[in-house]
């Protein structure tokens, strides 16, 4: 009787379902089980493999290693990790394809990743693609960093930076250091490197001023000195370049070219015919010497056996250039008199003129005074 | 789980099966005494197939890997000695269990299913199911080239099978459930309910029927979602992004489809040879021939090629991210042929499956590889062509059309490679026919020496219509608004006896000339003829008709009307029973 009536009670289908719903949840618990351990072991087993992996990286063999990232992804495929070291390792390998497309995945999954698009814009770099360069570079700057966000951001700018002046893409190398040195926080190292790049991007007056915020962070900075020297040098400031470079020279005399540099800016400010506080008799006189020695510069590069015409010009610049020089100093007399406002100016022009065609004779220390003098008229003195 | 579900004498069948008194002695009492009919708790019931075969394929997948790792290492290389003898040591051990333990395990899972579908009334022994678990298990984690979702499917199929009998379930019942089961092992498998549902509907079903459909979505789903519950979300390889840059690019995977049908006729031609002759051998050899097969697979392994031992998922993977030179995937696909050949031939349990992605993949890749060289400008990526590749051997060697599209598609989840896919699958399905009439499956089945439907055969035969039976009507055609007298004038010259009346307002019957001859002797000559005939009127036919619907009504009329669907008084033609017999008898022949 007892029997008949579990029978008739197991029948019902509320019961059978909750049976079967009950053989389920047992099961979900025992797969459960062996699956996390199952889990755990892979987990144990890729993180095994990708530690071989970077060893053998670092061993410079990549095959091996690419085949121990490859095994770790196997069974931990997700792990962003393992995908990127993969990625990297291809791609230092050579395989750059590969890299690329294995990257782009990655990418595609996680596009504001900032280690991807780092990777993904170096290898744009080995491609010389510009515009992805900066494209994968400024997603890497304004991307998303697991750990030192800051810093790994920066270093991007930084590499970036470089990475455009390599390409000789100069403008662009000017406006990302622009971008990057405003970002920039009060570090001596990172704005010394700012500076550096800067002078490489021939933004000179950018150069200086960085220069100029290490010094005021630190006063001891001769690298910063002898480059804020080398700033205001090559803007034609002689007067600043003059002081930082007496401090570089202080710090390291042994420096030949910061003494050839510190040098000619002595020279630039002692026969500047513009500087302020000269006289009327003083500024014509250093005009005159001025002129006449780049009259007899003309005339040695004219007799000289070095010179060669350029190939592929019909007429021998020279000549004319005599011929004007003579010219010149029949006016020469008139220099100062009411009428010859502009005469300085025209003698200086000259001057660079001779200066700029007999660059194929070697030019000594004086010609590139005159050079300078000639075309930085009136900034000497700052 | 007990038999509780007994089957019990009915005391008051429900009204709707009055009429059937044998489903009322076979049902259970569980169906009638609720509210719950069969059909819902069939449903039900699916649901529930579907998280055990899921449960049962994340074992059985942990199984593999577990067996792999223990036996092959976590990252097997080439030139080691355990990559030359586990597989041989794990075919002599395989081969021990299928001859000694679970004979019923060797052979494809998809035919036993098919075969206890049609012939078995739904019955897979349990045993089955365990045997194909433990022995595949060895078999994948030992490094033979096979895949795990054929016996997942068996495994799913035989779970259902178990279930349904311990529930007493009608026979038809019985016999729906080991697709349903087999469609959750699939589908748990593949990690895509899509593809399953379609794979068993087309080559294990094949009809698409209301009533099982639903049953097969639903386990499908359930199974996946349990595998996804554990294992993840994510396919069975990752899928890169998918290009196709320029319509010519179309040409390529023209190429591919042409490529991967040969590949597909090689692979199936070696089956088809070296099976049969194998079996015959003395029954001694049967332990030494899936040793054998791992020994040649070992071999290659040890060689440099670790890639093609075992399903070979991971290499997939790697294939379709360009992790491997065209030369190296041409090379990898044709090892891949011949170590699974060796593994299949040799009654090693395991699947076809994952092989045939793997070989698809790999003559992608190579073909994408190769046009990238020449046309670096218009090629995709290589895991496009790859993702194509698989589509194309699936249409090729397993001969399952829409499949091998749709398979491509969900694991993909991206449409726009459809168009390539439909065109190289199109390519080799049709050489693959050309070259390998019989598919791959029916093959199987025959050398096993069972008689399964074809499906193939079933989807393609052609269906006859009336209109490919019917003659020409006969004139002159009748009209009731017309007298008797001028109805004796229009058919005196006619050469027949029955003529065909048109009836007001739609309608049609007929009238012997000697019933209208009498008509005038009995002076109704001035009487039209609608008022003259019985009401009663001819069935009709339609042209588009299935010609068997003929069959219901010619024994009724020696003519029956084939009218226009557009206006029923148009007469297209008429057919008799002979029309019919004669087209049927021309069929045959």
């Amino acid at each position: 009787m007892q029997e008949a009536t579990v029978k008739r009670v197991i029948e019902r289908p509320s019961v059978v379902i909750a049976i079967l719903t009950a053989i389920t949840l047992l099961g979900f618990l025992g797969v459960g089980r062996l699956t996390k351990r199952f889990q755990e072991q892979q987990r144990a087993l890729a993180r095994h493999l990708y530690q071989q992996g970077l060893a053998e990286q670092q061993a410079g063999k990549f095959d091996p290693a690419l085949e121990h990232f490859r095994a770790a992804l196997t069974y931990d495929r997700d792990n962003f990790q393992y995908q990127l070291s993969l990625a990297r390792a291809l791609r230092d390998s050579g395989r750059t394809d590969e890299a690329e497309t294995y990257l782009i995945s990655l990418w595609e999954r996680s596009p504001q990743n900032g280690a991807v698009n780092l990777a993904l814009g170096r290898l744009a770099v080995r491609r010389q693609e510009l515009d992805k360069v900066i494209q994968y570079y400024h997603n890497a700057i304004y991307g998303v960093w697991d750990a030192n966000p800051e810093q790994n951001r920066l270093n991007a700018w930084f590499e970036l930076a470089e990475v455009v002046l390599r390409l000789n893409a100069r403008p662009q190398a000017q406006a990302e250091l622009i971008a990057l040195s405003a970002s920039l926080p009060a570090d001596p190292q990172r704005r010394l490197r700012a500076a550096d790049l800067f002078i490489q991007a021939q933004d000179y007056e950018h150069a200086l001023t960085e220069y100029r915020r290490v010094l005021q962070l630190d006063r001891t900075n001769t690298v910063a000195a002898a480059g804020a020297a080398q700033a205001a040098f090559k803007l034609g400031r002689y007067r600043t370049a003059a002081r930082y470079l007496e401090a570089a020279a202080k710090a390291d005399p042994h420096d030949a070219q910061i003494a050839q540099m510190l040098q000619i800016s002595n020279l630039v400010l002692e026969q500047d015919p513009f500087s302020r506080d000269l006289s009327t008799e003083e500024r014509q006189r250093r005009i005159r010497i001025i002129f006449d020695e780049a009259g007899q510069r003309l005339d040695a590069c004219m007799n000289s056996k070095e010179r060669q015409m350029t190939p592929g010009t019909q007429v021998d610049p020279l000549p004319p250039l005599k011929a004007q020089w003579v010219q010149m100093r029949r006016r020469l007399i008139r220099l100062g008199h009411a009428g010859e406002s502009g005469l300085a100016d025209q003698v200086m022009d000259l001057v660079l003129q001779i200066e700029q065609q007999t660059t194929a004779c070697t030019p000594t220390t004086q010609d590139q005074v005159l050079l300078l003098l000639a075309e930085n008229r009136g900034a000497v003195e700052q | 789980m007990s038999r509780f579900l007994r089957i019990a004498p009915e005391p008051s069948p429900a009204p709707d099966e009055s009429n059937n008194a044998a489903s009322v002695r076979t049902r259970p009492r569980f169906f009638a005494a609720a509210t719950l009919t069969e059909e819902r708790f069939f449903l039900i019931l699916a649901v529930f197939i579907g998280l055990f075969a899921g449960l049962a394929v994340v074992c059985f997948r942990l199984a593999i890997d577990w067996t792999r790792i223990g036996l092959l290492g976590p990252a097997p290389e080439p030139h080691t000695l355990r990559v030359l003898f586990v597989p041989v040591l794990g075919g002599l051990l395989v081969a021990v269990l299928v001859i000694h333990l679970f004979p019923a395990v060797r052979g494809s899972g998809v035919n036993q299913t098919k075969a206890a579908f049609y012939i078995f009334n739904g019955v897979i022994p349990l045993r089955t199911a365990i045997g194909k678990f433990i022995a595949a298990a060895i078999a994948i984690g030992s490094g033979q080239s096979l895949g795990p979702e054929d016996p997942s499917l068996q495994i799913g199929a035989t779970l259902a099978s178990y279930l349904g009998r311990r529930m007493n379930f009608s026979r038809e019942k019985l016999r729906l459930l080991a697709p349903v089961g087999a469609a959750a092992g699939l589908a748990a498998a593949f990690n895509a309910p899509i593809s399953a549902v379609l794979f068993v509907i087309e080559e294990v079903i094949g009809r698409w029927s209301a009533g099982i459909l639903g049953s097969v979505v639903l386990s499908a789903i359930s199974s996946v979602v349990v595998v996804r519950w554990f294992l993840g979300a994510q396919p069975l390889f990752r899928i890169p992004p998918l290009t196709v840059f320029h319509p010519t690019e179309l040409l390529a995977y023209a190429v591919l489809g042409i490529v991967g049908g040969f590949a597909a006729v090689i692979l199936a031609k070696a089956i088809a040879y070296l099976r049969p002759r194998l079996r015959d051998l003395p029954r001694w050899t049967q332990y030494l021939q899936p040793a054998l097969a791992g020994l040649v697979i070992g071999l290659i392994g040890y060689l440099g090629a670790p890639q093609v031992m075992g399903a070979g998922y991971e290499y997939i993977d790697q294939a379709m991210h360009d992790q491997f030179t065209w030369k190296v995937l041409a090379v990898l696909a044709g090892l891949k042929i011949l170590a699974t050949t060796l593994s299949f031939v040799t009654g090693t349990p395991g699947g076809m499956f994952a092989p045939t992605l793997f070989i698809g993949a790999m003559l992608g890749g190579a073909v994408g590889g190769i046009e990238r060289h020449f046309y670096p400008h218009l090629t995709g990526t290589t895991g496009t062509y790859a993702l194509v590749g698989m589509g194309v051997l699936f249409a090729g060697f397993l001969r399952v059309p829409m499949t091998s599209v749709f398979m491509v598609v969900e694991v993909s989840g991206d449409y726009s490679i459809i168009v390539p896919v439909i065109l190289a699958n199109a390519f080799a399905y049709v050489i693959s026919r050309s070259f390998q009439y019989i598919p791959i499956f029916d093959l199987l089945t025959r050398q096993d020496g069972l008689d399964l439907p074809s499906l193939e055969e079933l989807r393609e035969e052609t269906t006859l219509h009336i209109e490919d039976a019917m003659k020409p009507p006969p004139t002159p055609v009748l009209d009731s608004d017309e007298t008797v007298h001028d109805a004796a004038l229009q058919i005196q010259q006619a050469s027949f006896n029955l003529f065909l009346v048109r009836v007001r307002p739609s309608g049609w019957t007929s009238i012997t000339r000697d019933l209208l001859q009498r008509f005038v002797n009995e002076g109704k000559g001035e009487l039209t003829l609608g008022s003259l005939l019985p009401p009663q009127r001819l069935a009709y036919l339609h042209p588009d008709s299935p010609l068997e619907m003929a069959l219901r009504y010619v024994h009724q009329a020696p003519l029956v009307p084939v009218v226009c669907r557009a206006d029923l008084r148009q007469l297209e033609g008429v057919i008799s029973s002979e029309d019919v017999l004669a087209k049927y008898r021309m069929a045959v022949e």
